[in-house]
């Protein structure tokens, strides 16, 4: 085989992978990518088809926990307008830092019609000082405990 | 004292830039006092970053709370040990502990090169290594000074805040250390190669001198990553080991560039060949640490707008700048002098089984970092954030990682420069077929989903290959001195060691796949809210709740609950998790209780306790999870292993053996 031949064959093989790679992280962007949306910006759009990521603010007073069934329900508000809230359900275990007045972030689907969240995945954000100086040295430091 | 800190960090920055400066004058004059001095300077660098580490120590030893860094990682309660290592738990300690490592480094290089002063390419490295160490020094003694006073002045705080108590933990401690001493060590051949590049001596030579820095940075750099895991797995309680979250990510990206690079370096040094690419390589693993160090010390991903909010980002993301700059205009400037007049000779070699095995590492680096930068690109470039988390990197890496394992198995089985395809199938044969049964097998005994058996087939194939490696240099051995099999085989690692190192590193690899794909796969998880008496199910386990406990100690409250552990009927002892609510904290941490065996983990959390009797319990049953960690050992072994120094005297015969 000559050299030419080779380098063809080579760089077809390299291409080949470059090209599945692409698909890949394209398709893969499309069907597993999470809008990152506020609450104010949740209440304000149309059109919410799929799974969203929304950060915002537990409302004081508003925590019901059924610890028989696991099922935890509170009230959200924007990080900014404290009087926009959407109401979130969740169903399974309560992060440590949870708990009144906490920044949080919720991964799962809104329902228009109820103004409820169906959280899927719940993280909330450590009040604590050590995100002051040093915000992430590991999921150690990180800002959201799961 | 915290003055004598600051001042150290003064005096180290001001002799590093002198060694540049001396060293520039001695290369431009070609004058051999003026480069000694630059050397001497260097080399006296690490005294006063010692001192400023030891500064910290001190400070942190004897609870001085009018240094702000101390107030805000450390208190009274905090148990010596963890005061002494709160030294890392920020980023200006760690920063600091990146330059002295650095420094120690270069003390350690100019020691090594302390007869080579008039070699051309000496006094290159050392301005690589004091500009790097320039560039952390410059960070401390301006932005980043951990010797800075408590806001208000003349008022010492009674106590600190404390450490954060999921860093309270023995994997927390060593984690962060061994990361950066990954990190900073790949900063050596970085150097090496920049001068090789200057100088135009981009023969081999830099590569042999730097195998042992690359080899054993990369171990640090894989320990570091592996310990992050653990602690993740014992600490967080959310049941896993790695979350593809950003901080991961950020030491994972430059593991893979130096996987490739420490890959490829066997061909040039072999071969000749791969010269501008292992250039390239070394560069990126260069910049990626810094990255890494960078992303893991400040708040950039969580949006653009927090970019360079410290003033930090500005200044790393301009020595990355440069960096990439410098090394692509010298890889560019030295292409004719880099490229050479060999090529893989057919592309079923050998060698061409390494460069495919550089395209997926890279490919996985780049997906990796695409992945983690990905909200920031949306919001930039679209404004919307739309961001990706593990399903996104799971999608796109599983793939992947099959074909480098399908390549790490091949390899072997392929000659150097050309083989033929009979050849091929010959070698092929044994482990294909060990493949084509275990595969039935597993199917057989009902794994059909495809990632997983195809996973396990791979492994049994890598492994199969191994074997057979191991086996005809066994038999070859004791064929030749007439040993028997089993003295041989040990002798013959023993002996060529740094060939047989990466096979057992590789072996480590096939380990760690077996245990990921077993707890990721077949993991299953129950939780349940239980009162005293009351039981659980999960996998084959049955877990009875019997008591709860409450202890205190040092610096914290804890709540310990005891269940009894049953498996398939039997009694298997019994477990606790905990509670802990630590008194500087605002928040309880939930400990992990685990049972671990050779089969499968289980592993139990208590993540709400609401009175005495009523307890919510977390359970989850990981098959296989301890193979992530031994095939992590072994790989590590292997690595080792591989940069073990052979005897002088006995070099001629194993160049021989090797060849």
């Amino acid at each position: 085989m000559n050299k030419k031949k080779r380098n063809v064959r080579t760089l077809a093989a390299v291409l080949a992978i470059l090209g599945a790679l692409t698909y890949l992280i394209i398709s893969s962007v499309s069907e597993t990518g999470i809008y990152y949306r506020t609450v104010s910006e949740v209440l304000a759009s149309t059109s919410l088809d799929r799974a969203l990521r929304i950060s915002g603010k537990v409302v004081e007073g508003t925590i019901n926990v059924d610890q028989e069934n696991l099922i935890l329900t509170f009230a959200v508000s924007d990080m900014e307008d404290r009087t926009r809230t959407i109401n979130a359900v969740y169903n399974g275990v309560v992060p440590d830092a949870f708990k009144e007045d906490v920044e949080v972030i919720l991964e799962g689907n809104y329902d228009r019609s109820s103004n409820t969240f169906n959280v899927v995945t719940l993280l909330a954000k450590c009040p604590s000082k050590y995100v002051a100086e040093v915000s992430a040295e590991d999921p150690a430091n990180q800002q959201y405990g799961r | 004292m915290s003055q004598f800190g600051t001042y150290t960090i003064y005096i180290a920055f001001a002799l590093s830039l002198a060694s540049i400066g001396l060293l520039l004058l001695g290369v431009k004059r070609n004058d051999f006092r003026q480069l000694l001095a630059g050397r001497r300077a260097m080399a006296l660098t690490s005294l006063f970053t010692t001192l400023a580490a030891a500064a910290l120590t001190y400070l942190f030893a004897a609870d001085r709370f009018d240094i702000q860094y101390v107030y805000s990682y450390s208190d009274r309660a905090l148990p010596l040990f963890y005061k002494l290592t709160a030294f890392w738990a920020g980023q200006r300690g760690s920063l600091l502990f990146w330059a002295w490592v650095l420094s120690l480094f270069a003390l350690l290089v100019a020691h090594n090169t302390r007869h080579d002063l008039e070699n051309r390419t000496t006094p290159y490295i050392y301005l690589v290594l004091g500009g790097t160490l320039s560039f952390f020094l410059l960070l401390l003694a301006t932005l980043s000074d951990p010797f800075v006073a408590t806001a208000t002045k003349g008022f010492t705080p009674p106590d600190g805040q404390g450490l954060n108590p999921m860093l309270q933990n023995p994997g927390m401690i060593f984690h962060p250390p061994t990361l950066f001493l990954g990190y900073v060590g790949f900063t050596v051949p970085f150097a090496y190669a920049v001068a090789a590049m200057v100088t135009g001596r981009v023969d081999e030579t830099w590569l042999k001198k730097t195998r042992v820095w690359n080899v054993l940075s990369w171990v640090f750099l894989t320990i570091g990553i592996i310990l992050g895991g653990q602690w993740a797995y014992v600490e967080l309680g959310w049941g896993g080991y790695w979350a593809w979250d950003p901080v991961e990510n950020a030491s994972f990206i430059p593991w893979l560039v130096a996987t490739a690079f420490i890959h490829t370096a066997i061909i040039q040094e072999r071969r000749n060949i791969m010269r501008v690419w292992n250039m390239v390589l070394i560069v990126l693993t260069f910049v990626l640490c810094i990255f890494g160090t960078y992303l893991v010390r400040s708040g950039i991903l969580q949006s653009v707008h927090d970019f360079g909010a410290t003033g930090l980002g500005g200044f790393f993301l301009a020595f990355m700048f440069f960096t990439i700059l410098v090394g692509a205009v010298l890889i560019i400037a030295s292409y004719r002098d880099l490229k050479t007049d060999h090529s893989l000779e057919s592309y079923l070699s050998r060698e061409s089984t390494f460069l495919f095995n550089n395209v997926v590492l890279l490919a996985l680096a780049f997906s990796t970092l695409f992945g983690t930068l990905f909200p920031l690109l949306s919001e930039a470039v679209t404004g919307n954030k739309l961001t990706v988390s593990q399903p996104f990197f799971n999608r796109v890496n599983t793939p992947l990682f099959m074909a480098l394992l399908l390549i790490t198995g091949l390899c072997p089985l392929i000659g150097w420069r050309k083989a033929s395809a009979d050849n091929l199938k010959k070698n092929f044969m044994g482990p294909g077929a060990a493949t084509f049964a275990g595969a039935l097998g597993l199917f057989a005994a009902g794994i059909r989903e495809i990632y997983p058996l195809l996973a396990f087939s791979l492994s049994i194939f890598v492994a199969a290959t191994i074997i057979r490696e191991f086996w005809t240099g066994t038999r070859a051995r004791a064929g030749l001195t007439g040993e028997s099999a089993l003295a041989a085989f040990p002798r013959l690692l023993w002996k060529m060691r740094r060939r047989y190192g990466g096979f057992v590193a590789h072996l480590g690899v096939v380990i760690m796949v077996v245990g990921i794909t077993g707890s990721s796969a077949y993991k299953v998880e129950s939780q349940a809210t239980l009162r005293k008496g009351q039981s659980m199910a999960v996998g084959d386990y049955v877990l009875r709740y019997d008591r709860l406990g409450k202890y205190s100690d040092r610096n914290r409250e804890v709540y310990v609950a005891t269940m009894s552990v049953f498996k398939d009927g039997r009694s298997a002892g019994t477990i606790r998790p905990e509670k802990r609510f630590y008194s500087k904290a605002d928040q309880p941490t939930t400990e992990v209780s685990l049972r671990s065996t050779l089969l499968e983990d289980l592993y139990v959390t208590m993540p709400t306790i609401s009175d005495k009797t009523v307890v919510t319990f977390r359970a989850a049953v990981n098959p296989l999870l301890i193979w992530v960690w031994i095939g992590g050992f072994v790989m590590l072994a292997g690595g080792t292993m591989a940069i073990i120094p052979r005897g002088r005297r006995r070099l001629i015969t194993h160049e021989i053996e090797e060849e």
